[in-house]
């Protein structure tokens, strides 16, 4: 699929035929509008949230509380990650504990976490920093660890210092690694901030939706769970293209 | 401009599934300034682990390696090393490669030394590349470059044409005298290509494998430009083949039943 506009088109059949199905079904009432609010309803929600602002204001708290969470795990998940995959001994000393707090799921963190920090912004951002934070640093251990020895070699003849090592040989080597880790955490950092806000919290769209279940409204549900994809998707989309800038040695063939 | 390289009594084992196997045994060597080299040997023989040795990657056991008579104990700017693979990094344009090891030089000289070295082995306007857009033999020329750039008195070249097509290979041994020529720098080469080794060397080391020990000494005396046609060259040829293949020798002892 050469020709961009219609390899887009391409990709948005299937969710064309999703939400036919959807309409048809709930026009000639196959399955109770109950279950299954009708498109329009959503549709007419929606719109309304977004006009009034109230579904936007939810995802801005959500996803500033990501941006937090998030940047404190790339921060210290990407530094601990790279050290961790140049030094055997730091890898020894983190590895054990390390994995032992991973086993743990990030939803059985809520209720500590709550204790500790409230229900407010501070529990959130913690989530979001455990749940993103072990992607990225496994993935950019995995991809320092796999850089080239034969290119680290050629390091070691030009007298390389360590810092010039991990700039010029060990991090480019692993930024697409690392930038899968970043991937993978963006989209687990958005399920963990939207369970936390279900479990505990004042506002956000995670509360949004947990309310609007409480309430009985069920096209408020949707429009959450509506702009929840969207907004993964952006983000992914954000996430895909700052890695190409990042590694422009990548697209050139 | 650099002394001669001195090699005395070296030695070296590695560890394969925990029994010593020895790789490199009583290795004494001599090569002088200028002079070029070239180690052949069956894959396996140590001829690379010794080329590694000489550039500091590796530590022998024992033995002693001088370099104009100071001893070797690490890698160090007065010997450039090329590889089979060009190693060249993929993330950096072809100049940025060759200036990779320019670290000492003033930042607006590096450029210019990287271009210089860049037209010398004829790859200019090839600078803002990224090595996946170049041929394997522009790659292994940029390699070439790259080791060049830092002006090293000793060229190691461990099988360097290895993975190029026979065509390519020709003209880079042609370019590697041309080089030479110019650069009058040391050169120590490993390869297992008999007519490359034949065409390139005023000298060539024969070794024997497990243990890797030096089974002869063979001078070239042929013209500086080598007709690979030619009477004489066959008979080198030969003469270094019947080292590998001749009836009796301690090769063959792989061959026993």
């Amino acid at each position: 699929m050469k020709n961009k506009p219609l390899s887009i088109l391409f990709s948005l059949i299937l969710p064309a035929l999703i939400f036919s199905a959807w309409h048809f079904a709930t026009v000639a009432e196959l399955v109770p509008t109950l279950l299954l609010p009708r498109l329009d309803a959503v549709g007419r929600t929606l719109f309304e949230q977004v006009s009034k602002g109230s579904i936007i204001k939810d995802v801005s708290i959500s996803l500033s509380r990501i941006i937090k969470g998030y940047a404190l795990a790339v921060a210290i998940g990407v530094s601990l990650g790279a050290v961790m995959g140049m030094s055997r001994i730091a890898e020894k000393f983190f590895s054990l504990t390390f994995t032992s707090i991973r086993q743990i799921p990030m939803m059985a963190w809520v209720p500590l976490l709550v204790i500790w920090f409230g229900i407010g912004e501070k529990s959130k951002v913690a989530v979001i920093f455990l749940a993103s934070y072990f992607p990225i640093l496994m993935n950019t251990i995995s991809g320092i660890r796999r850089t080239d020895n034969g290119l680290l070699e050629v390091g070691r003849m030009y007298q390389l210092s360590r810092w010039e090592m991990f700039r010029t040989i060990y991090l480019p080597s692993a930024l697409p690694s690392v930038f899968v880790g970043l991937k993978l955490a963006l989209g687990i950092s958005w399920m963990a901030v939207v369970g936390a806000e279900m479990i505990a919290a004042s506002s956000g769209i995670g509360f949004r939706i947990n309310d609007a279940r409480a309430l009985m409204q069920f096209p408020v549900v949707f429009c959450g769970m509506l702009a929840i994809a969207v907004v993964g998707v952006l983000m992914d989309a954000i996430i895909t293209a700052a890695s190409k800038l990042a590694t422009p040695w990548e697209r050139v063939r | 401009m650099g002394g001669e390289l001195e090699i005395k009594g070296l030695y070296k084992s590695f560890m394969v599934n925990s029994q010593k196997l020895s790789v490199l045994e009583g290795i004494d060597l001599t090569v002088g300034d200028g002079e070029f080299v070239v180690i052949v040997g069956r894959s396996g023989c140590g001829k690379s682990t010794l080329l590694k040795i000489i550039a500091g990657l590796e530590m022998p056991e024992s033995g002693t390696l001088r370099l104009a008579g100071k001893p070797i104990s690490g890698p160090g700017f007065d010997r450039g090393m090329i590889f089979q693979e060009h190693r060249l990094m993929p993330w950096l344009t072809i100049e940025r490669n060759v200036a990779l090891g320019l670290g000492r030089v003033k930042k607006k000289d590096r450029a210019r030394i990287a271009r210089k070295y860049l037209s010398m082995v004829q790859l200019e306007g090839f600078e803002n590349a990224y090595p996946s857009q170049l041929s394997g033999g522009m790659s292994q020329r940029a390699a070439i470059a790259r080791a060049l750039a830092t002006e090293p008195d000793t060229l190691l070249l461990d099988e360097p044409f290895g993975a190029l097509d026979a065509l390519t290979k020709i003209e880079m041994q042609d370019e590697l005298l041309r080089i030479r020529a110019n650069q009058k720098s040391m050169m120590l080469m490993v390869t297992h290509d008999v007519d490359e080794a034949v065409f390139l060397a005023d000298r060539i080391v024969v070794m024997s494998s497990r243990p890797g020990r030096v089974r002869a000494i063979v001078n070239i005396e042929l013209p500086e430009v080598r007709d690979r046609g030619s009477a004489d060259f066959a008979w080198y040829k030969k003469k270094i083949f019947d080292y590998f293949f001749e009836h009796g020798s301690e090769e063959s002892t792989d061959f026993t039943i």
